[in-house]
């Protein structure tokens, strides 16, 4: 039987990060079970990115602590790096490589053995990216090169999904097709840690949202109540 | 393989990775091979055509060492601590490639497809790290052969090709050293982020060690300082060990050459075993900050961008404290000039450059004027240092000139900033020069130097912001078209990139010269006049490049 309150599997405790005397991201808290969505909103350089860099263990706080797992997240964890999985800073791809072979190589990378070929012909069906599995991704446009990020991550194990503005570059049915993938992501039992600035996508995948003004908490809780808070 | 609540165990998955990747690019392989060989070639080609006749008579002076000259001997004497201040610099530049650079670096694509799987890093990184120590060996090999070529063209290298060569050796040899021992520092220090800063702050203290070696290879040429100076210093470190075998061979007193490229050789593969050791550890955030700064660099060599070069380079070496503040003028006029000097006071460095760049200027015409031989090389060497203070001066111009949109929503149209942003270069100019200028007018009771003065730095400025507005490179350029004596791409790129200052200082080193080397005041108005004439076209030529680049 499931547990009504599982603890959270990534924990946040009093985080905060400086680049010389610039405050980035003053003292913020936020945990996220599994099963959970917790959405960080907040205009452009309002620490969003910062935080889910250090939520991810690209970088390290200046103050406070992160706990995944039940223990203190060192930067570059090999554990961070075999069960969360990061999308929305990948800008580059190998160019002579196709959509089909990224997705092999990180499936490899997981340690996917026989199976590798039906994961990655899974991910190209719910990305949308059947048609475009030989093309190199210089013949992308830039959605599509957005889904092959998002493909990346379905190809690979996960107990964290850290996502940093998933929905930029996405039309609006795409949006919708996302909203449905990390629901689905969701209820299969991943603790979504997500920045967007998208209301909609918000408020129907989040169950927890936090708003950041100048790296400054300035509003929490439900989508509801803390989308009014957003200028 | 999908969602799962359990903790998920570490797959070994390097090996099939590796080979996958290997597996999936072996079909490009060959346009891989096709694009370094063309590298290759282009690099081949600029150097047998541009350093064809010099690499000649190297080997021509290597195979037959000329004799020892009158100052042979002096050269002698200043060539523990010049070559020891060489050696300094070469390391200083190599260690210091840890802070932009690598010497552990890894492609963009791998950083972002790769770093953050479990794959063993030492496996990515190691090959990485061992490719950059491969190559520097190479380039010190081969940079080694410079300093043997330049002691053997001087007199310093023996009666015989043997002894020649036994110099070339031990100077590649020492060179190659002092590379790997560079490159295995820098990979220590970019394993280590905290080295990062020691190294920042270690650097001014090293440039200024290599000014004072500098100041003792003068004093050893021209004079005689005690031997057991040069002793000290070619036993004070790597960059004097790396400098004794050469020494030595030269005639010089260093007996215990060999000893001292053994240490250099232990230092050397001390280092690199450990950068070797230490290279999977090297920081995820460092190697993506390196990947970025290599594309950034890489587009702006290939588009010949220097401005971008300089801009990838400073950003990933390291960024500034904003301390300064300037209270923003009430007049819409000066919103230009305050801005230009706002960013000329957070940036320090460049303002005491240009403002010593300007004092050697000045210093220069002095000096050559008492000597009474102010010919045209000394004058046009003069306006070369005035014309480099100038274009650091012009940074705000620079500024807008990158990117036009900063610039937009100021209340004035794009061609008028290029006048505006003249203002302050030419105020600082006219404030650092015109001291020791107006100094040297009354000490010798000729006003000709202040009236100069006024004319000379408007044209410097103006040539600097016809340099600054220049429109951006087109690959056509290296087209060229041809003419009887050959194709003209490398005369138009040349004139791309040196207008400015060909136009500001060649006609002013002219009109300077002439109206300096006579003592009737008709030559100095006709050169004040003709100054005024041509600071004003070069003013509007500037102007008008900016209305094309404000327009594109």
């Amino acid at each position: 039987m499931p547990d009504a309150n599982p603890p959270p599997l990534l924990a946040l405790t009093g985080v905060s990060r400086t680049y010389g005397e610039r405050v980035a991201l003053s003292p913020v808290d936020l945990a996220v079970t599994p099963g959970q969505c917790v959405a960080v909103m907040g205009a452009n350089g309002s620490g969003k990115s910062t935080l889910l860099r250090i939520a991810a263990g690209r970088d390290m706080p200046t103050t406070g602590q992160v706990v995944y797992a039940g223990r203190g997240l060192t930067q570059d964890d090999l554990a961070v790096r075999t069960e969360i999985a990061v999308v929305g800073d990948m800008v580059s791809t190998y160019p002579d490589l196709t959509v089909r072979e990224h997705l092999q190589l990180v499936a490899v990378a997981h340690g996917a053995g026989r199976g590798r070929d039906d994961l990655v012909d899974r991910a190209l069906r719910e990305c949308r990216l059947n048609d475009h599995a030989t093309a190199l991704p210089g013949s992308l446009s830039s959605g599509q090169r957005q889904a092959l990020h998002l493909a990346a991550m379905l190809v690979r194990p996960r107990r964290v999904m850290v996502l940093d503005e998933p929905e930029q570059r996405l039309d609006p049915a795409a949006r919708r097709w996302l909203a449905d993938l990390l629901l689905g992501q969701k209820q299969a039992g991943a603790a979504l840690l997500m920045a967007t600035h998208h209301t909609e996508l918000a408020a129907a995948v989040a169950d927890h949202v936090i708003v950041l003004g100048d790296g400054e908490v300035i509003g929490r809780g439900t989508p509801e109540a803390a989308l009014a808070v957003i200028p | 393989m999908t969602v799962t609540r359990e903790a998920i165990a570490v797959p070994d998955s390097t090996d099939p990775t590796i080979s996958l990747l290997r597996e999936l690019r072996r079909g490009r392989a060959r346009q891989r091979a096709a694009n370094a060989a063309y590298w290759i070639y282009l690099v081949v080609l600029i150097v047998a055509l541009y350093g064809g006749a010099r690499i000649g008579a190297a080997v021509h002076d290597l195979q037959h060492p000329p004799p020892p000259t009158a100052q042979t001997p002096r050269l002698l004497h200043a060539a523990p601590y010049g070559l020891a201040a060489l050696a300094l610099v070469l390391l200083l530049v190599l260690v210091r490639d840890a802070l932009w650079r690598g010497p552990v670096t890894l492609p963009q694509p791998a950083v972002d497809w790769l770093l953050d799987t479990p794959v063993d890093r030492g496996r990515l990184l190691r090959p990485r790290f061992r490719l950059s120590a491969a190559v520097a060996t190479l380039a010190g090999a081969a940079v080694g052969v410079v300093p043997a070529a330049a002691l053997v063209g001087l007199g310093l290298g023996g009666h015989s090709a043997g002894h020649a060569l036994r110099l070339t050796g031990a100077a590649v040899l020492s060179t190659a050293l002092l590379f790997i021992l560079g490159t295995g520092s820098a990979g220590l220090i970019e394993r280590y982020p905290a080295g990062w800063r020691r190294l920042r702050r270690a650097t001014p203290a090293v440039v200024a060690l290599v000014v004072g070696l500098g100041g003792l290879a003068a004093w050893a040429a021209l004079g005689r300082p005690p031997p057991v100076v040069a002793d000290v210093v070619m036993w004070s470190g790597p960059w004097g060990w790396a400098t004794q075998g050469m020494v030595a061979l030269c005639g010089g007193s260093a007996p215990l050459w060999p000893l001292a490229t053994a240490l250099l050789g232990v230092a050397a593969l001390a280092a690199l075993a450990a950068a070797d050791r230490a290279a999977a550890g090297v920081p995820g955030a460092a190697l993506r900050v390196r990947a970025a700064t290599i594309g950034a660099m890489s587009a702006a060599v290939l588009n010949m961008d220097t401005r971008g070069i300089a801009l990838a380079y400073s950003g990933a070496a390291g960024s500034r404290r904003v301390r300064f503040r300037l209270r923003p003028p009430r007049r819409r006029e000066l919103v230009l000039p305050w801005r230009d000097l706002l960013a000329l006071a957070r940036a320090p460095t460049r303002l005491l450059g240009a403002a010593a760049l300007a004092l050697l200027a000045v210093g220069l015409i002095a000096v050559a004027g008492q000597a009474g031989q102010l010919s045209l090389v000394p004058v046009a060497a003069a306006l070369a240092l005035g014309y480099l203070a100038a274009a650091w001066l012009c940074e705000g111009a620079r500024l807008d000139a990158e990117d036009t949109r900063r610039s937009a929503t100021l209340p004035f149209r794009f061609q008028s900033l290029a006048w505006w942003h003249a203002v302050v270069p030419c105020l600082i100019l006219f404030a650092v020069a015109g001291v020791p200028v107006v100094a040297l007018a009354a000490v010798s009771g000729d006003p000709r130097f202040i009236a100069l003065l006024a004319v000379t730095a408007p044209v410097l400025v103006a040539g600097a912001l016809v340099n600054v507005f220049r429109p951006r490179f087109m690959p056509d350029l290296f087209g060229g078209f041809e003419t009887p004596v050959g194709n003209s791409a490398a005369i138009i790129v040349v004139f791309w990139l040196v207008l400015g200052p060909l136009a500001a200082v060649v006609p002013m080193a002219v009109l300077l010269s002439s109206a300096l080397g006579v003592s009737h005041a008709g030559a100095v108005a006709r050169a004040v006049l003709a100054g005024a004439v041509l600071a004003a076209a070069l003013g509007a030529y500037a102007a008008r490049r900016a209305a094309s680049l404000g327009s594109t």
